[in-house]
């Protein structure tokens, strides 16, 4: 890395020689190995070798932006992110990019283990995915990845931050189908930053649901207790919780939670949790991505709203501090705000077994066509099963599910004790009342 | 690099600019000089791929793709992959560029953005945003069989979008478009014209209710035919998942699976949003029809699945320096002959379901689910109340059964398509479908 400090030393000072009151200098590198199975077989392997470098300026309040990853062309992106800057009027929400300050100590990001794979293992534990899955009769894997990546992120500004963070991730995913004339498929994944995943359970799951999916029976329109599986409730969340807690949709009017801090939004059994510091989190890092430390935020404190979430901008704009929730997709945007391991607490109970009648839902489909705003949503739940005396009883064979994460926020009965990592969200299965199901 | 059966690179160079504009305020401009490359080895039955950025060595990239696809097939040695033979593609009509964005000022473009942000901000509108994005791209490729050959492509557009809020109820509207041509396509579209309606559109929702749910006879507007043609059926046409088994569509080509109105047609060669002059294998492009006259008569190749099932490749796409994988281009369902108030006299009572935010679709069950942007009740043959948060959901095959009628006033839409976490632009159009029975949600 220490070439990359000197171009990026090298930027600065040329940034503030072009008339940058601020900048700063962001860089990314990964090294990702992945092996692709189509229909029970390894189809290749691959490996993505990323890195750039995004330019950000401030003069007089106005911010540009530049990117490359074309490292001999640092210079350009300088000069291009300078001039942009220059073209825009001075924003009086822009306060200034973070300063250097404590970083917190956060554990299990990185693994050697997953650092020194070969390709040989990497096609191994490939193989026992495929395995798990085919140990189950009637069952063709369609689709499924393994990969394993290594990344360093390094940020330095001229306000004095220079921080370095690395970290490495290991995931599997498996698409199956049934055989027979009744068909059915089901997927599963897991991801963690150390090399602890059984592989073989991912497709032995996914194969069992598969299975229990068949023959699915048609069901009536009505409403009923649903328990939502991780997957399927982190899903619905990402699409139409998500986006209101951020400080920026909130600041331009685009949230439903406008002015409701301190207001009793959900049961109060109930904790949402922003945390950049979860040991092994898959969003956990030292800082977020311009550098501010994380930290951990108390979104919704037992059914109480807490705290927005806040990147440096959002946060100059309403006079508070950063909660460390800058991210960027890569070094080719702009920071904005984001959600880093967002954590569902709830006193967990045998969700199942406490339900006398309900529906239980694996995943949906097209949650990322839910209402943003308004939180209202309408997806197609798969791998369905109704409830009867607190057992699965029946697979669904279509079912529909609409609704308003805010009025089911307020109607959650249980969560379960499987707690799983869906990418960022850590959370149970949640059983909540009185949902909307279309048969 | 003998040991490998075969090998190509893609080499790209792009400058990417975009501006956003958030409730008329520049949110963010900025500039991305890319250059990386993507290569492919095989080896037995085996891919190796390796992709890099920025100041790489072409030779040692491919050379460490070739180790892969050599590693694989001696850890997992599988059947022999075959590719159909690939002729040097012919480049021919290449979209012409009237006016380079690169020649227009950046305080232009910010200003236009800014007319049009004006323009989406009707009365009753509470904020907006927009979004302008221009990008040229010249592309290289070569593979081991000796082919050579290159293009340069712009590409241009916007989005806007207007919110409006009332009672703590919020409703969007959004327009765009976007094009292979340079600046003059803000000439060719009224811009403002359409940015004020994305503001009409968001106004109106807000006094719009929502349907109880049902089945019921349903007309789609172009925009969500289009959107149903692309996800529903275009994506279970396309070879790589009919070999995976992930497709309703295996082992129906010659069946009839369709109201014999339908015809679905997939063709890189025009130049809408969707174009290339050849794929990412260097294949030259060239129109597929999916479904003719209501009967499955072919799926999208690339050179491995038209080895395997037999077809035409010339459908394999990556976005950037991917690994290119079996896409669509510009998918729509071809020109009927019914008039659209004929189609309202016809279904009688039903809904009018317009525009799409977006859908999804399990093309192994053929099962889809798609929101619609807004509609309209149908009561004896005329558009009555409208209607907000309404979706359209239901088996593939059953929907393209039962078109009744088709339009003639055939429109496609641009936008990006995602798929093995890769986005490539693509467009998709329809003219109005009518349908027999659809299962229609709201909440």
């Amino acid at each position: 890395m220490s070439d990359i400090y000197d171009v990026a030393t090298r930027s600065l000072k040329l940034a503030e020689k072009c008339g940058a009151d601020e900048a700063e200098f962001y860089f990314s590198s990964s090294k990702l190995t992945s092996a692709n199975v189509r229909k029970n077989t390894i189809e290749g392997a691959k490996e993505l070798v990323s890195e750039g470098i995004g330019i950000r300026i401030a003069i007089n309040g106005a911010l540009g932006y530049a990117s490359t990853n074309i490292i001999s062309r640092i210079d350009d992106v300088v000069r291009t992110a300078v001039k942009s800057a220059r073209v825009r009027e001075s924003d009086p929400d822009w306060s200034s990019l973070p300063s250097n300050s404590d970083y917190p100590d956060v554990s299990n990001v990185f693994s050697d283990q997953i650092n020194n794979i070969g390709l040989g293992e990497c096609i191994d534990l490939t193989q026992q995915m495929i395995e798990g899955a085919t140990s189950i009769p009637d069952i063709i894997v369609t689709s499924g990845s393994f990969s394993r990546s290594v990344g360093n992120q390094l940020i330095l500004n001229t306000n004095g931050v220079e921080i370095e963070d690395h970290g490495t991730a290991v995931s599997g995913f498996v698409d199956v189908i049934t055989t027979g004339d009744n068909i059915s498929t089901a997927y599963d994944y897991s991801i963690s930053r150390n090399l602890d995943i059984d592989f073989s359970a991912i497709g032995r799951n996914a194969a069992d649901l598969a299975l229990a999916s068949i023959n699915g029976i048609p069901i009536e329109t009505h409403r009923t207790n649903v328990i939502f599986h991780p997957f399927a409730f982190s899903d619905i969340l990402e699409s139409t919780f998500l986006p209101s807690i951020d400080a920026d949709n909130v600041q331009k009017g685009r949230s439903s939670l406008i002015g409701k801090l301190g207001e009793e939004l959900t049961v109060p059994e109930l904790t949402l949790v922003d945390d950049g510091t979860l040991s092994g989190g898959i969003e956990t890092s030292v800082s977020d991505e311009e550098g501010t430390p994380s930290q951990r935020t108390t979104v919704v404190g037992n059914g109480v709203l807490d705290s927005y979430l806040y990147d440096s901008y959002t946060a100059g704009k309403d006079n508070v501090n950063s909660t460390g929730n800058a991210v960027r997709n890569s070094y080719v945007s702009n920071p904005s705000v984001g959600t880093r391991n967002f954590i569902i607490e709830y006193p967990p109970s045998d969700i199942i077994s406490d339900t006398d009648g309900g529906v239980f839902v694996n995943t949906v489909i097209g949650a990322h066509t839910a209402n943003s705003i308004s939180g209202d949503f309408s997806v197609e739940a798969r791998n369905a099963f109704t409830i009867k005396n607190g057992q699965i009883d029946k697979p669904i064979k279509s079912l529909m599910i609409s609704g308003n994460i805010f009025e089911m926020l307020k109607n959650v009965t249980g969560a379960g004790y499987d707690v799983k990592k869906a990418g960022g969200m850590v959370t149970p299965s949640i059983r909540i009342k009185n949902v909307n199901v279309v048969g | 690099m003998s040991e490998v059966d075969f090998y190509d690179a893609r080499i790209i160079d792009g400058t990417i600019t975009s501006i956003v504009l958030d409730n008329g305020k520049i949110e963010e401009i900025s500039t991305n000089y890319t250059r990386g490359c993507g290569v492919r080895a095989l080896c037995g039955g085996s891919w190796g791929f390796t992709s890099a950025e920025g100041d790489f060595d072409l030779q040692s990239t491919i050379a460490s793709a070739s180790e892969l696809a050599k590693g694989m097939d001696t850890k997992a040695s599988q059947e022999k992959i075959s590719l159909i033979p690939a002729p040097p593609p012919a480049i021919t009509d290449l979209p012409v560029v009237a006016i380079d964005p690169a020649d227009i000022s950046i305080e232009e473009k910010v200003q236009l953005l800014k007319d049009l942000d004006q323009h989406a901000r009707v009365e009753g509108v509470n904020s907006t945003s927009a979004v302008y994005s221009e990008s040229s791209v010249k592309l290289q490729y070569m593979s081991s069989e000796g082919i050579e050959c290159e293009y340069e492509l712009t590409r241009i557009g916007f989005a806007v979008t207007s919110i409006a809020t009332e009672n703590g109820v919020y409703q969007a509207g959004r327009e765009s478009r976007f094009g292979v041509c340079g600046y003059e396509l803000f000439d060719k579209h009224d811009v403002f014209e359409l940015a004020r309606s994305a503001g009409n559109t968001a106004v109106e929702l807000l006094n719009a209710s929502a349907p109880k749910g049902g089945s019921l006879p349903v007309i789609l507007d172009p925009e969500l035919a289009g959107v149903f043609a692309h996800e529903a059926v275009g994506h279970a046409s396309e070879a790589d998942l009919v070999l995976e088994g992930s497709s309703i569509l295996e082992n129906k080509i010659g069946e009839q699976i369709a109201s014999p109105m339908i015809n679905i047609i997939d063709d890189p060669t025009l130049h809408e949003y969707g174009y290339f002059p050849f794929d990412s294998e260097g294949m030259e492009a060239r129109k597929t029809t999916i479904i003719e006259d209501g009967v499955l008569n072919s799926y999208l190749h690339s050179r491995e699945t038209a080895a395997h099932l037999g077809g035409i490749a010339g459908h394999s796409r990556a976005q950037g320096y991917s690994m290119p994988v079996v896409r669509m281009s510009n998918t729509y369902i071809d020109n009927g002959d019914a008039e659209f108030e004929e189609m309202l006299e016809v279904i009688g009572n039903g809904m009018y379901l317009i525009g799409s935010r977006g859908g999804q679709v399990n093309t192994g069950e053929g099962v889809f689910q798609f929101n619609a942007e807004k509609g309209y009740m149908i009561e004896n043959g005329e558009i009555g109340a409208l209607l907000r948060d309404v979706s359209l959901s239901g088996q593939t095959l059953e929907i393209l059964n039962n078109v009744t009628m088709v339009g003639n006033d055939l429109k496609m839409n641009s936008g990006r398509c995602g798929k093995s976490g890769q986005l490539v632009p693509v467009s998709d159009g329809s003219p109005h479908i009518s349908i027999s029975k659809a299962l229609v949600g709201g909440s």
